[in-house]
């Protein structure tokens, strides 16, 4: 147990840190665009590159959020039970997050099919063809990448907050995962 | 059900994200629509593919530069010069430092969190009541998202699809009018509290502190010069603030070192992403909303109480002050903005940048009310008060933004006149 616990702190670690880059590369980006098209050089690619950098950042950081805690929750009631009503409170929003992160699962891998994506030979058109869903074939706007590449930050999602949740949920009341590192 | 779902959810202490993003899926499981649980991860991913929002990250990332940077004494003590020989003269400097400051700072508890560790110390010292101190930090706090630039503006600028320059140009008026009306109640209070002298700074004093916050004071004319000249949008105005206050904090008053980065990164990432995960999820939830015709429903039961916009406004505000008062202002902002805006709009005739500061002025007076007060309890936190002991003399100030708010609701040219 104490292996799966250091193993999600480990990476709630590399989540925090992957998007502070990110976070940076945001503003380097608007920054780039700001002096480009003053030249009269722009660049058309940075608005979406940028916005992808935020999405990634905020399922990063959001991720990272169960795994410390930090979460904003509406906590009235929890304020005004015992240690005891507390901690069992805890343990009810611990497990609906995990129900959360098996549903957004589900449907993630409804979305983008693995089964049938193999089931076609990793044709993409036979997969749309027989499936109607478009996923592996949509184009972004300027990045000149396929969207799922982007969209790959879902399933991502999925499976680390799965491992947060079911380590805060093994985890002892009053035992919580570390703190922030900047606290 | 579903109602019922959200409820439970919300008052078990589960992340309000995650609330919002179940109760949608409830209902799809509820409906029997189950089609819709396709476009479910897509609709999460859509929610943030908004340029606008970019500007969330790089106003957080301003506020913290600028922090770093040593820029927020500098601008106390240019307060200093003009309100700080009165009695009650740190009062005073407490909220029009705090007006300085929230033409950077665009977020009631980034600003409490930034002014209280500074301002209620040094009220307390100079022999001001501590509860007193914590209450006129946190009522400055208040100014924070309605004097451009704004959290809470880029957020409904985002959700109602209008210009989040023109929202910022519009917040302008109405946050001066706070700012006015506070220091009105501060003078009042001087009845009743026993405010100590103020200091008089010799002119040299007062020369030396206009000079070393003048590099700071760039940091809004960048804000607010590039969106209102064009040539910036908001969200690069605050790339171009970020930049500034680096080069004031680190070449000017040389006080930013880049040991202090990976910790303000953290911060950074944690308060953006807490906010940006939010949207996400809360565009499922209006996307829910929409699907099922609540704004049509609500909109048919409010016309048949009045065809009156400020009284609509007015009936607004009072549901809206009990929305506040349990959820926190984006959350609730992100809430309601789907459901009422085409009420407004299209029912009532209600300007959208108008209905936009209202409404927003209305959940930032939530986050200084009980129980759900994150600004009161940030305040009472930095303060070392409780956060009850802070609420008594924070009421006049409720009641002054409570004030604007009727005001705002009843001119609307208080917050479209200088948009074109």
């Amino acid at each position: 147990m104490e292996r799966v616990r250091s193993f999600s702190a480990r990476v709630a670690q590399v989540e925090m840190a992957v998007a502070a880059v990110l976070a940076l590369a945001i503003a380097a980006l608007i920054l780039v665009n700001v002096i480009t098209r003053s030249i009269g050089q722009s660049v058309y690619w940075v608005d979406e590159a940028a916005i992808a950098a935020m999405v990634w950042m905020s399922f990063l950081g959001s991720s990272a959020a169960i795994h410390y805690r930090t979460s904003v929750a509406v906590t009235i009631l929890p304020d005004m039970l015992g240690n005891a009503g507390r901690a069992g409170m805890q343990r009810f929003a611990d497990l609906v997050i995990l129900g959360f992160a098996i549903f957004l699962a589900w449907v993630t891998i409804q979305w983008f099919d693995p089964i049938n994506l193999v089931a076609t030979e990793f044709s993409l058109s036979d997969f749309s063809g027989s499936t109607f869903n478009f996923i592996y074939e949509e184009q972004t706007t300027t990045l000149g990448i396929r969207k799922f590449w982007l969209w790959l930050i879902v399933p991502i999602f999925c499976l680390t907050i799965s491992l947060h949740a079911v380590v805060n949920l093994l985890t002892p009341p009053g035992n919580d995962p570390a703190a922030l590192p900047s606290d | 059900m579903v109602p019922a779902a959200f409820f439970l959810l919300l008052l078990a202490s589960v992340p309000i994200a995650l609330v919002l993003a179940l109760t949608a899926a409830i209902y799809i499981g509820w409906s029997g629509n189950t089609l819709l649980f396709q476009s479910f991860p897509q609709q999460l991913y859509g929610g943030l593919e908004k340029y606008g929002l970019l500007a969330i990250p790089l106003f957080m990332l301003v506020g913290e530069l600028m922090n770093e940077g040593g820029i927020t004494k500098r601008l106390i003590a240019l307060a200093s010069i003009f309100v700080g020989s009165l009695k009650g003269g740190l009062a005073y400097i407490n909220l029009v430092a705090n007006m300085f400051m929230a033409s950077i700072i665009g977020s009631t508890n980034a600003q409490i969190a930034v002014m209280g560790h500074v301002m209620v110390p040094e009220m307390e010292r100079r022999g001001y009541n501590r509860e007193f101190a914590a209450a006129v930090t946190a009522a400055g706090g208040l100014m924070a998202p309605i004097i451009p630039p704004s959290m809470l503006f880029v957020i409904y600028g985002v959700l109602a699809q209008i210009s989040i320059g023109d929202m910022f140009i519009a917040g302008i008026l109405p946050g001066l009018l706070m700012g006015a009306l506070f220091i009105g109640v501060v003078a009042l209070m001087g009845f009743f509290y026993e405010y100590p002298r103020g200091d008089r700074m010799s002119r040299q004093e007062a020369w030396r502190a206009l000079l070393g916050a003048l590099p700071s004071l760039s940091i809004p004319v960048v804000i607010i010069g590039g969106i209102a000249a064009g040539i910036a949008t908001p969200t690069e105005s605050a790339a171009l603030a970020a930049v500034a206050a680096i080069v004031v904090g680190a070449s000017v008053h040389r006080e930013f070192r880049l040991s202090q980065v990976p910790a303000m990164m953290t911060r950074l990432v944690a308060n953006s992403a807490t906010v940006l995960f939010l949207v996400a999820t809360a565009n499922v939830f209006g996307w829910i909303v929409v699907y099922e015709k609540v704004p049509q429903t609500i909109a048919a039961y409010m016309q048949s109480l009045t065809n009156d916009p400020f009284v609509f406004l007015l009936l607004l505000n009072l549901l809206l002050l009990v929305v506040g008062c349990v959820i926190d202002a984006i959350a609730a902002l992100i809430l309601i903005v789907p459901i009422v805006l085409p009420i407004a709009v299209a029912s009532y005739g209600i300007d959208p940048f108008h209905f936009g500061v209202v409404i927003c002025l209305n959940l930032v007076l939530g986050l200084l009310t009980p129980p759900v007060g994150t600004g009161l309890f940030v305040a009472a936190s930095v303060s070392g008060c409780k956060a009850t002991d802070i609420v008594k003399p924070l009421t006049p100030f409720l009641l002054a933004t409570t004030l604007v708010i009727v005001l705002l609701a009843w001119q609307p040219a208080l917050t479209t006149l200088f948009i074109q």
